[in-house]
Formats: structure tokens, C-alpha cells, sequence
């Protein structure tokens, strides 16, 4: 379980997450959503040891996370950006064992146990089929999943993800999302994504929470936090909230008017 | 596996030919068997000055020295995440060519041997410590390294310009052909302390190819990995640029090596580190005392710089591996 207490994070001279506190269940898929600005990718990043709170804690399993070790720390929880530069021409092979990193030392080189878990993964994400192809010939869906294998080559109970459908087609993203439910719900790993797209993060994630402001708007279910009047107040524009006939979950859907704000 | 420990038999192979071919060769020809025999006992007086005294010194050095360019090269480009990177990028070169003028316009260059380097070497640290202090706040972030840098290149290049103006005309020869590197002014006392130490320095960098290849991904996703970006670029960036500052305080500046030999080397071993390093020592080890023989016999007896020669040959050589086909990794 990951329990987030009072924290306030940011960056120099400007908070940005101002005193939140919240709890993610073991096993749960969450989604935060809220507007651009508003301090998704910095809780994340607080969250995955990336960013010094200013004050406030984040316990993983009771421990609190900016205390341990990074090394220790990589074992526990993986972390995918949402972008990242290829600077150097490595084969997706190559690319996706340096997840393993946590695992190995300065010296020592990549073991059996390494390079059977970077298969599996591999064939889990289904790269195999380019894995010794140079990763700046990928197209971006496959650049993704690459991505991916490498973060789940960590081999961590919690992953996770800044945006990682940003760019890529309505395809290639349920094939992202599907992969992480498959990871939630067969392994029981706890997703933890940032994502714009309100009908992805109804559709996949178990809980949603609603920032806004760099503070919890709303958190629960897709049914309880996507309704119209919140999705309008925080994200300041008119929205029609209509069911998914199959899944039953909530679809948001822009609506273009001429009058200001419907309240 | 297989296929590296084959790449790496190679290029030992090619490293001892290339030792025995210039060693060798020269103004006065010596065969290869005189050239042993001399190594191990003394022959006669005339041939054991110039093997022993005169060309193995030179041709050790050249090997060292080949040896670290293309190592702190190869990590520069690493650390810094920069395919344009290379030993010089941090305005180490800059330093020691500052050094050693100011030992030019002292006179002191020419009263004792020991004066040149060390003058270099101060120059070198001089811009070490300048851009360690400008990145002791930014965490050593790539950008923010690069242009500082450049700075402390572009500060120390306009100093040496501005002693140039004032040498006069003997001293600035001796000091243009000291900055476009020369491998025949060095002392061969000074041989044991400099190569022992780079030769253990790049033996280090060795060890630091897993850690490089997690941090070319970024400083977020080496983070959550467990590395400790900045202290670890920190570490490196001083250790290749003792090794590069050693190197140019002893044999100038010589340009290209560092740069080109680690993507000439990721031709053909790809870009995995903990290969590349070690390869890149062994093709800079080969490169620069091939170049360095060359420099000598080509229009002997007159000796062309060899910072010349290795951009030549080294920019021909990378031309065609650009241009041709099956290169499959490009840069």
C-alpha cells in the first residue's frame, strides 16, 4: 500500500502539489487525471522518489521512500517518463536489459535469470518480433512498448506511468492499457499512470483521482469522479457524460457551445 | 559472447603489429628481430638509443596516449549524452594550451624540461575546476556541462590568443607546434607516472559501461533505476579529465582521436558500453602510434604534426564508413 501524507512538492520557489494526502490500495489501477499545469507528472514523480517533497511523507508498505536507498527503492517501484531521448542507436534487446540494472552491479555482467526475464517481457509486451532492431527506427506505438518492457524488466510490484499513451492512435493506446490491466489483474501489480484522456482512464483504471489546482478534486470509481459537473468545473468547458453500452463505464464527450459556462 | 572475445583477440592482434611496425620503422631501418633483441638485452650503443631511448618511449606514449583520448572520448559522449562530445568538449584543451603559453611568454618552456607539462597540466585544471565549480549548483546536467564548457574553451582560447600577439616569432613556433601536438618534445622521465596512472585511470572507466548505458537514458529514467546521476557524472567527468589532462600536458593537442575513434569503434562493436569502452581503448591504442609512425616516414625527415595526420586519415577512414551500405547503425 502507498500512503501519501501531507505532502507538498514542486520545484524551486513554486509548490505545486499543496498538501495532499492520499492512500492506493495494493492491486489497484489508478488513473490521475486533471488539467495541464495542474501537477499530475509532479506528484508522480514525488511519488517515485524522483522529487524531494517540501514537507509531507510517502510511505511504500511503511517506509518511507526518501529515506531508503534509490537502489532499494528501483526494486520497488519502476517508473516510465513520458518521454524519453534515444541518443544512442541500441537494439530494443540491448535497451530493454538495461531495466535490469537495479539487479546487477558495477561490475557484473547480465545473468541467465536477467536474460530470461528480459524474454519474457519481451514476449509479454510483444516486441520480440523487432527486438534486434535499432530503437530510432521504431514507429512511436512500438517505441512505446519498448518502453514498457523495459520498465517491466524492473520487475517491481508498482509501475508507474507519466502519459504513456500520449502521441500514439486510438489503437496502439488500448494495446498500452491492455497490457497494464493484464499486469494488474493477473499479476497484481499496482498501476499507478497520469493520462489526459478522460474515456482511456474511465475505461481501464480502477480509481481515478481528479487534481486540480495541486490538490484532490474528487477520487473514486470512473462512475463516481467523472461526472459532468466536476469535469466542467475543473477542466472549465462544456461536457456531455453519456455510458459506454458495452463496458458501462462513462464516456466524456466536448460539446462546442456559444454560452459561457453551464453551471 | 563468442563473437566479442574474437573482436577483442583481433584488435590485441593488430595492437602488436602495429607496436612492432613502429617501432621499426623510421630514418634508420631496423628489423624486427634487432628490435626484440634490443627491447630485452643491450645490442650496440647506436641501436639501443634509438630503440630504447628514443622510439619506445614515443611509441608507448603514443599507444597511452591513443588509448586515453578515445576512452575519455567515448565516456564524454556517454555522460553527457552528446554523439559531438569528445575529451576536449569541457574546455580541458583550451586550459593546457593557456598553460603552456603562459610557460612560453615566461621563457620558462625552455629552461627546463619539467616546466612545459606541468604548466599545461595547472592550465588543464585551471578549466576542470572552473567548469566543476559552474556545475556544482545544476547537478551536472549534460546541457549546462556542454556550455560551460564552451565557455571556458572560448575565455582560454581568447587568453591564448591575446599571449600569442605578445611571443615572439621563435617562441611562438615552438608554441604553435606544441598546441597541434607532437609527440617528440616529451620527456620520457615523465613516462612512468603519466602512463601508469591513465592506464589505471581508463582501466576504471572500464568498470563504469554498465552505469554509463543507464545514464544515456536520461537523468529521470537512471534515477528510477537506483543511480545517482549527478554524483556518478560527477566521478567520471573528473577521472576523464585527469586522464585527458595528463595526455595534453604531455603531447599537446591532438585533436580528432577522442571524437571519431568511439564511433568508428561502434561500428563495429554497437553501442553497448561495457564492449565500447574497452574497444574504443584498444582502436584509439592502435590509431594514434600508427598515425604517429606515419607522421615521421611519410615526408621524413621532416615531421608533420601528428594532430594532421590523425584527422586526415581518421576523417577519409570515417567518410567511408558512412558511405558505406551495410553499415547498419548509423550515427
Amino acid at each position: 500500500m502507498i500512503k501519501i501524507d501531507k505532502l507538498s512538492c514542486g520545484y524551486t520557489n513554486h509548490e505545486v502539489i499543496k498538501n495532499i494526502s492520499l492512500q492506493i490500495i495494493k492491486g489497484s489501477f489508478v488513473g490521475i487525471i486533471g488539467k495541464n499545469g495542474t501537477g499530475k507528472t509532479t506528484l508522480l514523480k514525488s511519488l517515485v522518489g524522483l522529487l524531494k517533497p517540501f514537507s509531507g511523507n510517502i510511505f511504500i508498505d511503511d517506509i518511507d521512500i526518501y529515506k531508503i536507498k534509490k537502489a532499494v527503492l528501483a526494486k520497488k517501484i519502476a517508473f516510465m517518463p513520458q518521454t524519453m531521448q534515444f541518443d544512442f542507436p541500441f537494439s530494443v534487446k540491448d535497451f530493454i536489459m538495461f531495466g535490469r540494472y537495479p539487479y546487477m552491479n558495477m561490475f557484473k555482467l547480465a545473468s541467465t535469470e536477467d536474460f530470461n526475464i528480459v524474454k519474457e517481457v519481451m514476449e509479454f509486451t510483444n516486441v520480440t518480433q523487432f527486438c534486434d532492431r535499432n530503437i530510432n527506427e521504431l514507429s512511436g506505438g512500438e517505441k512505446q512498448k519498448v518502453l514498457m518492457a523495459q520498465t517491466l524488466s524492473q520487475k517491481t510490484d508498482i509501475i508507474a506511468l507519466d502519459e504513456p499513451t500520449s502521441h500514439l492512435d486510438i489503437g496502439s493506446q488500448a494495446s498500452i492499457f491492455k497490457i497494464l490491466r493484464m499486469l494488474n489483474e493477473k499479476y497484481n501489480k499496482t498501476i499507478i499512470t497520469t493520462i489526459h484522456d478522460l474515456n482511456l482512464a474511465g475505461e481501464f483504471c480502477s480509481h481515478l483521482i481528479l487534481l486540480d489546482n495541486g490538490t484532490v478534486f474528487n477520487s473514486g470509481t470512473s462512475q463516481e469522479v467523472l461526472n459532468y459537473q466536476d469535469i466542467e468545473k475543473v477542466y472549465d468547458t462544456t461536457v456531455v457524460v453519456k455510458t459506454n453500452p458495452i463496458s458501462q463505464k462513462p464516456v466524456v464527450i466536448p460539446v462546442y457551445t456559444n454560452r459561457k459556462q453551464i453551471s | 559472447m563468442g563473437k566479442i572475445i574474437f573482436k577483442f583477440s583481433l584488435a590485441l592482434i593488430l595492437l602488436i603489429i602495429t607496436f612492432i611496425y613502429a617501432m621499426t620503422s623510421g630514418i634508420s631501418d631496423i628489423s624486427v628481430l634487432t628490435m626484440l633483441k634490443s627491447l630485452f638485452s643491450k645490442v650496440d650503443e647506436h641501436t639501443y638509443t634509438i630503440i630504447n631511448q628514443i622510439r619506445f618511449p614515443r611509441v608507448f606514449l603514443a599507444i597511452v596516449a591513443g588509448a586515453g583520448l578515445s576512452a575519455s572520448g567515448c565516456v564524454f559522449q556517454g555522460i553527457l549524452r552528446n554523439p559531438l562530445a569528445d575529451p576536449f568538449t569541457l574546455g580541458i584543451s583550451g586550459g593546457a594550451a593557456f598553460g603552456a603559453s603562459v610557460g612560453f611568454v615566461l621563457g620558462i618552456a625552455t629552461v627546463s624540461w619539467i616546466f612545459l607539462p606541468i604548466f599545461a597540466f595547472v592550465g588543464a585544471m585551471m578549466s576542470i575546476c572552473l567548469v566543476y565549480t559552474l556545475n556544482v549548483k545544476k547537478k551536472f546536467d549534460s546541457n549546462s556541462m556542454i556550455l560551460s564548457g564552451v565557455v571556458a574553451s572560448y575565455i582560454f582560447s581568447s587568453a591564448v590568443m591575446l599571449i600569442f600577439a605578445i611571443l615572439s616569432s621563435d617562441q611562438l613556433y615552438s608554441a604553435f607546434m606544441w598546441l597541434m601536438g607532437n609527440l617528440s618534445s616529451f620527456d620520457e622521465r615523465l613516462l612512468p607516472l603519466v602512463t601508469a596512472v591513465i592506464i589505471i585511470g581508463i582501466i576504471i572507466l572500464c568498470f563504469f559501461g554498465n552505469v554509463i548505458n543507464v545514464i544515456t537514458l536520461g537523468q529521470e529514467k537512471a534515477s528510477s533505476l537506483g543511480v545517482n546521476t549527478t554524483k556518478t557524472v560527477k566521478y567520471i567527468f573528473l577521472l576523464s579529465s585527469l586522464i585527458t589532462a595528463l595526455i595534453v600536458s604531455c603531447c599537446g593537442v591532438i585533436g580528432f582521436v577522442g571524437l571519431m575513434i568511439p564511433h568508428i569503434t561502434r561500428k563495429f562493436v554497437g553501442n553497448d558500453h561495457r564492449v565500447l569502452i574497452p574497444m574504443s581503448i584498444f582502436v584509439g591504442a592502435i590509431f594514434l602510434p600508427l598515425c604517429d609512425t606515419l607522421s615521421r616516414v611519410l615526408f621524413a625527415p621532416i615531421e608533420i604534426p601528428i594532430g594532421v595526420i590523425t584527422s586526415i586519415i581518421g576523417g577519409l577512414f570515417f567518410i567511408i564508413l558512412i558511405l558505406k551500405p551495410s553499415g547498419k547503425i548509423t550515427l
